[in-house]
């Protein structure tokens, strides 16, 4: 990455990987180890910086753990498809690797801009990502992570939203639920679940489960989900707020 | 499809609020669903199911292959929806593709359960031959033939019928393969053996129109929707999958009773859609 050097103290140490583990036998039944030393219920350490790109109109870099994503928007600018008049805004996302993923980005953001502020015009959004893992269709790896950037890039460009949009993914491993599971946990995993919420208005924009749930099972891995949102969705707000009031350099 | 006018669509808006929808239906019943097996004599399982004016049809084909280093007990399922331009002139070339994308990564999630296997419609340990070396690859493919809605729900229903009518040859391998080589495998010609299909799940679309909820919604009633949770239950009472379409929001508290109507509702579809398969199989044997 050329030039800007971020000056602010790192929040988290990075964890060493270990390429060639071998797969261990899981499941001791009562306790499952995270590799990195969590707890179950404990998320990653987010740090989240807006103004990454200079040239785009938003943009936001965020690191967790070992994955770190840079998403710019640009808009909105007059659409290159616009053949027709159209009085909602068009939002159009492109995550590097897969239409897929650039698919389920763009559902989980819909829900949240409020489209009739830019009549006729369209705002794009890319998403790079490295040390990002994707896994569709079984659940969608670091994809949480892209949403979460990507609401923070698009309230640096100003675009109006309704809410934040904050997104957390949990496994269930045997009988335990973990929240924020990386690549080797997910691998391992019986089921998995991801939300895309608005903390705020407490109101769900994209849900994914895959593998066998009972319903309070499901419950109760909502309810965690929610509460790391909403405490995510803080993260988010106070970040802005500090590249608001920091001096202008 | 044609536009709706604004009369239309109170109508249909109001109708669902007062459960009675535009077809006389209750909010949570299906329309008539009718199964055939056996329509694509080439492929080794195969079913056409219509519910209402949607039309789809689902097969199955089994061919030997490697399995996955990372898997090497577990055989291999890919699940692919073709949506044809004979459903809607829209779909031809490019503008079906984001809606097979979503209808056949949906699917996926569904039937094949969790990394670990749990939950999976699907056994993928029963389809392993020879452990790293030979395994059954299952290609499951799904074809959109006419859409009045309800797709998921119809590509369900088809693929469950179409595994029901799945015979996989037997295979035999040779004895004294050495661990290097690729072991010999006599695909037999006459012995077939039935999948099991006990476990694999039903899926359930409730469309959220107005503050109600609507099974097996119409092309009309879909243009109408704010919200679609789609849920995949099986005969236990699990859920095995759960996708939300649409943009806008729902509260939490939503989703989870949308999480019980469906269980409620399933168990009907469970034993509706058991009960047409055999009626179809039994005619097929005629």
């Amino acid at each position: 990455m050329a030039g800007k050097t971020i000056n602010t103290p790192t929040t988290y140490t990075p964890s060493p990987t270990s390429q060639n583990k071998k797969r261990s036998s899981i499941f001791t039944g009562s306790d499952w180890v995270r590799p990195d030393g969590r707890g179950l219920h404990q998320c990653r350490p987010a740090f989240l910086r807006t103004g990454a790109v200079n040239s785009a109109s938003g943009s936001a870099y965020a690191e967790f753990g070992n994955t770190k994503v840079i998403v710019s928007v640009f808009g909105p600018r007059e659409s290159k498809k616009a053949m027709m008049y159209s009085d909602m805004g068009r939002l159009n996302c492109n995550a590097s690797e897969s239409k897929d993923l650039s698919s389920m980005l763009l559902k989980a953001l819909e829900g949240a801009i409020i489209l009739e502020s830019f009549p006729k015009t369209t705002v794009d959004v890319f998403a790079l990502g490295v040390g990002v893992w994707w896994n569709i269709p079984y659940i969608a790896g670091d994809l949480p992570v892209v949403i979460s950037c990507a609401s923070l890039a698009l309230a640096d460009a100003g675009i109006m939203l309704y809410d934040m949009v904050a997104s957390v993914s949990m496994s269930c491993l045997g009988k335990n639920l973990v929240i924020d599971p990386v690549s080797e946990e997910e691998s391992y995993q019986d089921g998995g679940l991801m939300i895309t919420c608005m903390p705020s208005r407490n109101e769900v924009t994209q849900m994914t489960v895959t593998g066998e749930w009972s319903t309070p099972k499901i419950h109760e891995a909502m309810q965690l989900c929610l509460d790391a949102c909403s405490k995510l969705g803080k993260i988010m707000r106070s970040c802005l707020k500090e590249a608001v009031s920091a001096p202008q350099e | 499809m044609v536009g709706l006018s604004l009369g239309e669509k109170n109508f249909i808006k109001g109708g669902i609020a007062q459960d009675i929808r535009t077809d006389g239906r209750k909010r949570l019943t299906y329309r008539p669903i009718f199964v055939e097996t056996g329509v694509i004599p080439q492929a080794s399982g195969s079913a056409r199911v219509k519910m209402g004016a949607t039309d789809v049809i689902a097969s199955v084909k089994a061919e030997l292959g490697k399995p996955n280093a990372s898997h090497p007990d577990k055989g291999k399922v890919s699940i692919y929806v073709d949506c044809s331009p004979t459903a809607e002139p829209t779909f031809e070339g490019r503008g079906g593709e984001e809606l097979s994308m979503e209808l056949s990564t949906a699917l996926q999630r569904c039937l094949l359960g969790g990394k670990s296997g749990a939950g999976a419609g699907i056994d993928l340990s029963s389809l392993s031959i020879v452990e790293g070396k030979v395994c059954w690859d299952i290609y499951i493919d799904g074809l959109v033939v006419s859409s009045d809605g309800n797709l998921l729900d119809a590509l369900g229903a088809a693929i469950k019928a179409a595994l029901s009518n799945t015979a996989v040859p037997k295979v035999q391998v040779a004895a004294n393969a050495s661990l290097d080589e690729q072991p010999e495998v006599d695909v037999s010609d006459e012995e077939f053996q039935q999948f099991d299909t006990t476990g694999v799940p039903v899926i359930i679309t409730l469309t959220k129109v107005g503050r109600h909820y609507i099974v097996d919604a119409t092309a009309e009633e879909e243009s109408q929707m704010s919200s679609a949770v789609s849920i995949s239950v099986n005969r236990q009472g699990r859920i095995c999958g759960l996708t939300k379409r649409g943009g806008a929001g729902l509260d939490p508290s939503i989703i989870l009773d949308m999480i019980s109507v469906a269980k409620h509702v399933s168990e009907q579809l469970i034993n509706k859609l058991d009960s047409e398969i055999a009626a179809a199989e039994a005619c097929e044997e005629e």
